[in-house]
Formats: C-alpha cells, sequence, structure tokens
C-alpha cells in the first residue's frame, strides 16, 4: 500500500485537502486542550451547528459558505459568552439551546432557499474533493492568526483552565479571555467544516486531547501529544476517504476514535 | 520593598454584602497593615468567604469601601502583591495535566508581557518557593498523584511565585491529615516571621496557631476584632456568642 498512499498526492485536490487537513489538525488539537480543561467540551459542538447557519445563508445568497460560516459562529461564540455571564442560565443548557437553535434556522434557510443537495452534504460530514484553492488561503489565513493568538495567551488559558478564579485574582483578564478564547475556537470551527464537516468536527477538537489525557503528562508533552494524535487521525482519515469513497469527517473521526479506545488501553497498563 | 506602614494593606470602611435581600456581611470595617498574622474565625455561612472574597474582588460589596495598598480596589492593579489560596485549594482535579512545576509556574503568568520568555528572575522565584513550601523534590510530579497536604503546598507555592506581600488563605486544609497540617501551619509561621509576609488566615483550626497570629477577627454577619487572640479564645462568652465550634477552645488547652 505503501505506492498507494503516495499515488494519491499526485492529485491537486488531495493536495489542496491535505494542506488544510493538516492546518486543522493543529488548530483543532491546540485550542481542544483549552476547551477540554475548562470543562467546555459541548461549545464546539454549539458552534459548529450555528457555523451550519452561515453555510446555509453563503449557499442561498451565493457568498462564499466557508466566510459566512466564520462570521456566523463568531456572535453565536459571543451570544453564548454574553448569556452566560449576564443570565444565570446554565452553560450547558445554554449551549443545548443554541445548538438546535441554529441548526433550526440553517434548515429553515435552506429549505426555502431550496438547496438541500450533495453541496450541503459535504458541509455536513466533509469532503476532501470540495476544498477549494480559495479555501486552503482563507483556511490558513485565519489559522495563522487562531493559532498566534492561543499560542501568544497559551499561559494565561491553561492558569485559567486550571483555576478562573485564582487567576482573575493574580491579575489576569479573564472576561477578555474567554472571549477571546470562544471567538478563536469559533474560528477555527467554522474553518473545518470543509474537510471535517460541522456535524463531526466536535469529536477532533475534543478527542485528542481526552487521549493524550490518558497518559498523565505535563501541559506541555500533553499538547504535544494531543497534536501528534490530531494529524495522525486527519492523515489516516484522508487516505481512508480517498480509497473507500467515504465522507472525509467520518473517517476521521473513526481514525481519532480508534487513538482513543488504544489510549485508554495502553494507558490502563 | 517594605510596604509602608502608614498605609494599611487592606483598609475597609463600612463594608455591606447583602444577596436577594439577606444581610451576610453588614458595616465591616477594618485595617490590615504589613506582615500582621490575621486569623478569621466564625460560624459557617457567618461571612468569612465572603469578606476575603470582596477583598479580592471576586464579589461586589452592596456598599462601603475597600482599599488595597492604598487605591481604590477597582483602580487596584498590582495583583500580584496578593497570593490567595482559595478553598478548594487540595481538590486539584486528578486528570489535570500539570506538574508540581507547571502549577507553581503559573504564579508568574500575569507578570508576563506577550511572547516573554521565562527570565532567570521567573524561575528563581518559582525555585524560592518551592523551596519555601518543601515541595523541591515533588517538581515533575503530577499534581494529580499528590497527597491533599502535598497539593496544599503546591497551591501555596504558587501564590508565593508571584513574590506577594500578602498570602490569604480561605480554609485551604480540608481533606488534610493532622501532621500535614501542622507542618503547613509551621511553614506559614516561618513565612510571616522571617519573609515578613502578611498572613489572612481563614482557619478552623484557630487554637493549634494561636501563638502565632497578631490579630483574630471574628465574623458572623458583623466583624470583632480582638488584637489579644489568645484571651479571646480562652474567653468562653465569645465561643458562644459566635457559635464557634467547642472543639477550637479545646484544642487551645491542649496545645499548652
Amino acid at each position: 500500500m505503501g505506492i498507494n498512499v503516495l499515488e494519491i498526492f499526485e492529485y491537486e485536490f488531495m493536495q489542496r485537502a491535505f494542506l488544510a487537513g493538516m492546518i486543522i489538525a493543529v488548530l483543532a488539537s491546540v485550542s481542544g486542550t483549552f476547551i477540554v480543561l475548562r470543562r467546555y467540551s459541548m461549545i464546539s459542538e454549539t458552534l459548529a451547528h450555528s457555523a451550519l447557519v452561515g453555510v446555509a445563508v453563503g449557499i442561498v445568497a451565493g457568498y462564499n459558505p466557508l466566510w459566512m460560516a466564520v462570521i456566523v459562529a463568531i456572535i453565536s461564540a459571543w451570544i453564548i459568552e454574553y448569556l452566560r455571564g449576564h443570565f444565570s442560565l446554565y452553560s450547558d443548557a445554554i449551549l443545548a439551546i443554541m445548538l438546535s437553535g441554529s441548526l433550526a434556522i440553517a434548515v429553515i434557510i435552506v429549505s426555502l432557499g431550496g438547496a438541500f443537495n450533495n453541496s450541503l452534504f459535504s458541509y455536513l460530514f466533509g469532503s476532501i474533493l470540495s476544498v477549494s484553492k480559495e479555501d486552503v488561503i482563507t483556511i490558513f489565513v485565519f489559522g495563522s492568526l487562531a493559532l498566534g493568538v492561543l499560542l501568544l495567551y497559551a499561559k494565561e488559558l491553561y492558569f485559567i483552565a486550571y483555576d478562573e478564579e485564582v487567576a482573575q485574582v493574580s491579575g489576569i483578564k479573564i472576561k477578555f479571555l474567554n472571549f477571546l478564547l470562544v471567538t478563536v475556537v469559533a474560528i477555527i470551527i467554522a474553518l473545518s467544516i470543509r474537510v471535517v464537516g460541522s456535524l463531526l468536527i466536535g469529536a477532533l477538537m475534543v478527542i485528542p486531547t481526552i487521549s493524550a489525557l490518558q497518559f498523565k503528562l505535563g501541559f506541555f508533552k500533553t499538547s504535544i501529544l494531543s497534536l501528534v494524535f490530531a494529524i495522525i487521525s486527519v492523515a489516516c482519515g484522508m487516505i481512508f476517504s480517498y480509497y473507500f469513497s467515504l465522507p472525509s469527517g467520518a473517517t476521521i473521526v473513526l481514525s481519532v476514535l480508534s487513538i482513543f479506545i488504544l489510549s485508554l488501553a495502553v494507558s490502563k497498563k | 520593598m517594605p510596604t509602608n506602614f502608614k498605609v494599611p494593606i487592606f483598609d475597609v470602611k463600612n463594608l455591606s454584602y447583602e444577596i436577594n435581600g439577606v444581610n451576610i456581611l453588614s458595616n465591616i470595617s477594618l485595617e490590615i497593615f504589613n506582615a500582621q498574622y490575621i486569623a478569621i474565625i466564625g460560624p459557617n455561612g457567618g461571612g468569612k468567604t465572603t469578606l476575603v472574597r470582596m477583598l479580592l474582588g471576586l464579589d461586589k460589596a452592596s456598599s462601603g469601601e475597600i482599599r488595597i495598598f492604598g487605591k481604590k480596589l477597582k483602580d487596584f492593579k498590582d495583583w500580584y502583591k496578593i497570593g490567595y489560596v482559595p478553598q478548594r485549594a487540595s481538590h486539584v482535579d486528578a486528570n489535570f495535566p500539570g506538574t508540581v512545576l507547571d502549577i507553581v509556574s503559573m504564579g508568574r503568568t500575569s507578570q508576563k508581557g506577550f511572547f516573554a520568555k521565562t527570565t532567570e528572575e521567573d524561575k528563581e522565584a518559582v525555585d524560592s518557593a518551592m523551596q519555601k513550601m518543601d515541595i523541591v523534590d515533588l517538581k515533575n510530579k503530577m499534581i494529580g498523584t499528590l497527597s491533599g497536604g502535598q497539593r496544599q503546598r503546591v497551591v501555596c507555592a504558587r501564590a508565593l511565585a508571584s513574590k506577594p506581600e500578602v498570602l490569604i488563605l480561605d480554609e485551604p486544609n480540608t481533606g488534610v491529615d493532622a501532621i500535614s497540617q501542622n507542618r503547613f501551619y509551621s511553614l506559614l509561621k516561618e513565612l510571616n516571621k522571617v519573609q515578613k509576609i502578611t498572613i489572612v488566615f481563614i482557619t478552623h483550626d484557630v487554637g493549634v496557631i494561636a501563638d502565632d497570629i497578631a490579630r483574630l477577627f471574628t465574623v458572623n454577619q458583623k466583624l470583632t476584632t480582638c488584637n489579644n487572640p489568645k484571651q479571646a479564645l480562652s474567653c468562653k462568652e465569645m465561643s458562644e456568642l459566635y457559635g464557634i465550634d467547642a472543639h477550637l477552645l479545646h484544642n487551645h488547652k491542649h496545645g499548652h
């Protein structure tokens, strides 16, 4: 199979998909580490569904769906943070409400626009065939910005994940950083739905970190391990997607799930 | 640099806190000066934790004024001068990916600029904090694998890493065995006596540290200040008035 694996890179669409996939693997795992440690895993699911509203608007109105997804996901993230800060609602309930609300809006927009088709399907489950050159550029530009912000504030975000109040007392700007984190996560999720699909991106954010946590290592090593897991999953997932003509999001998630099960088994010893 | 003795570290005037119409604290005024060791006692629900949270800006007072190092709370920026060890300190998530070094290093975070590298000064501060709390040999251990007493010292070292002038501890010793607690108390005493760090300590164990502390605050909606803690503790009316557990007095007697 060794020769065959190299063969897939002869296709330009595969080169694009791989490039986009690798960037997304890095972004999803790095941001996922902070999200998981803050017990905020479900926000990725919610924002992914919100991003679908953007995709729906994009498809129906003829704008770039990826751009629209980024914008709507950011707005949704801000609404979630605002609700969390200003109303005494349970965080997980807010996420559940926003998730179903977004999906309902997306479905209505798509229905009214008569756009229930394959193009929408690819946004739900990811597709290696659909990554355009423009998409790669968008993913690279926004992705670099998002990663830059995460690395810039990595120490602060780690401290907040450990204990938000103690971090606040030590002078860290909690509100600002919470908004920043959800904004960056919203951008990353919106960018990822091209390759992983909005119904499956949550798994790529959460599972690499959860798997890495099983090995009980320090923060830096855990982050690196999570990154490695994400990259392996995306690479394997894309190769399977190519060979078996399956939606790439599904094959990526199954790959990362396999890594999770292996991690559980190995760390139990 | 030692803080000017004239300016209290905490200067609180007529502080009240009410929630849903219920008065938790009313009309609290107090001053805490440099290098004092202060214990805060009082019944559960009496408002000890709320008082400390207001001093730290975590809860907002309904009325009254708080000044820290002479500045109004909202204008105060030098938070690294204050080390905070919260109630749940020793209950760290067992899966949290952090070594003792990772956790203690957090104490340096707020003094960093963007992209700032760890400087020699940071390293020195983290090492010295670990030495003070006697956890240097645990440096590379995962926080989740430590005992309650060890975690307590780690969390305290994190607070010390910012080189604070005040250390505020809110009953950090729940779930910690007696030997570890006594060791912790002697470390606190040393911080106060040798390093001249001001300590504000909410505790149930005031009998054990009665010899170390300079002043005693009793909080039960109102605040009573006592500059002769040992005398106050042996006073029967005090325990009846504030509903302090009888074992405090008991401990004290046994300690001497």
